[in-house]
């Protein structure tokens, strides 16, 4: 992982910690193999809020909902953390 | 997370895009807005400033203990709408039955009107009638198959909405609500003016309602998709097709 990609992990990970607040249920921290679903448990509606602190932090460089709303449904409960941070990057 | 309070309760909102205003309603229970968020509203907000809210009761919106009645929930829509002097609507389930008394009380307010799986009469909705008489841990077997493979494993996310579901059903006057709601009759279904689609499942439960739809509505056009009531879970790239393609006329 290079710097830049480790940024953007340190990033999601404390946006996500935002999100789902005390009830993140994982044995150690977030990782670029993590996956949204089975792991962080995050519901569509936190998936939403995510979009949003996203949009806060990086503004319209990062299109968090375009780039998801391209996904189907099992795409996107397979989504590990490390596919959205090199989404990022790539916007960046 | 922006929130709005409106007709005496607090409402998670968001907005997308600019351009002519589209308002978007998710159904009863298992909906929020991110059934619309992550489907076809981005594709929508291309050309529209899309309004996407948690019905009361559901998602990030207050858990208000009443007012389930369709009633009250257009009156939602009304006082949440109130900057826009004419908007489209787009409602799924319940929300397309919220949309469509909007529609008929406020014949100039809608410029155009979706109707997806809408059902009629409200109380006599056959999977939710079956689902709001099971007890909340059952109901989820009765979710649409993705959802409930998506929720199945007991964790988090299950616990969530079990206890979501719990809510609306024992805990709201939303059941009561629905039972109460009388139909809509084919005499004022008739005096829809807008421009309107209706999009339904070939294999759902309501498809008789879009056919009812079609013979009284004058000038409403009926279309049909493979899937069933969650249209936005079996074809999402369907469904986000045609609904933008009829709001951008």
């Amino acid at each position: 992982m290079n710097d830049q990609q480790q940024d953007v992990l340190a990033t999601v990970s404390t946006l996500i910690a935002e999100v789902v607040g005390d009830e993140l249920e994982l044995d150690g921290p977030i990782r670029l193999d993590t996956r949204f679903s089975d792991d962080l448990e995050l519901e569509s509606i936190e998936f939403v809020a995510l979009a949003e602190k996203l949009q806060e932090h990086y503004g319209d460089r990062v299109d968090f909902v375009g780039w998801l709303s391209d996904k189907e449904l099992d795409q996107i409960i397979a989504l590990r953390v490390g596919d959205l941070v090199e989404h990022i990057v790539a916007c960046l | 997370m922006p929130v709005v309070a409106a007709n005496g309760a607090r409402f998670h909102v968001q907005r997308l895009g600019s351009g002519p205003p589209v308002a978007m309603l998710h159904g009863l229970f298992v909906g929020s807005l991110a059934q619309w968020y992550f489907t076809a509203a981005p594709e929508l907000a291309r050309t529209h400033e899309v309004f996407l809210y948690d019905l009361r009761g559901h998602g990030k919106s207050e858990r208000t203990a009443g007012g389930y009645d369709l009633a009250t929930m257009t009156a939602d829509l009304v006082a949440l709408t109130a900057d826009h002097l004419q908007l489209a609507l787009v409602g799924h389930s319940f929300g397309a039955l919220i949309a469509l008394r909007f529609a008929l009380d406020h014949p100039d307010r809608v410029s155009r009107l979706v109707l997806v799986e809408a059902p009629l009469p409200p109380s006599r909705f056959g999977e939710l009638g079956a689902f709001v008489r099971r007890p909340p841990d059952e109901m989820l077997e009765a979710l649409p198959v993705p959802l409930a493979a998506y929720l199945g494993r007991g964790g988090r996310q299950a616990r969530r909405l079990l206890a979501s579901l719990r809510f609306l059903a024992t805990e709201s006057s939303l059941v009561a609500d629905l039972e109460a709601e009388p139909d809509i009759d084919d005499a004022a279904l008739a005096g829809l003016t807008c421009p309107t689609l209706c999009l339904y499942g070939e294999s759902s439960s309501c498809r008789e309602t879009g056919e009812r739809l079609a013979r009284v509505v004058p000038g409403v056009t009926l279309q049909r998709l493979p899937g069933g009531h969650y249209l936005h879970l079996d074809q999402p790239a369907e469904l986000t097709r045609r609904i933008a393609e009829f709001c951008r006329g």
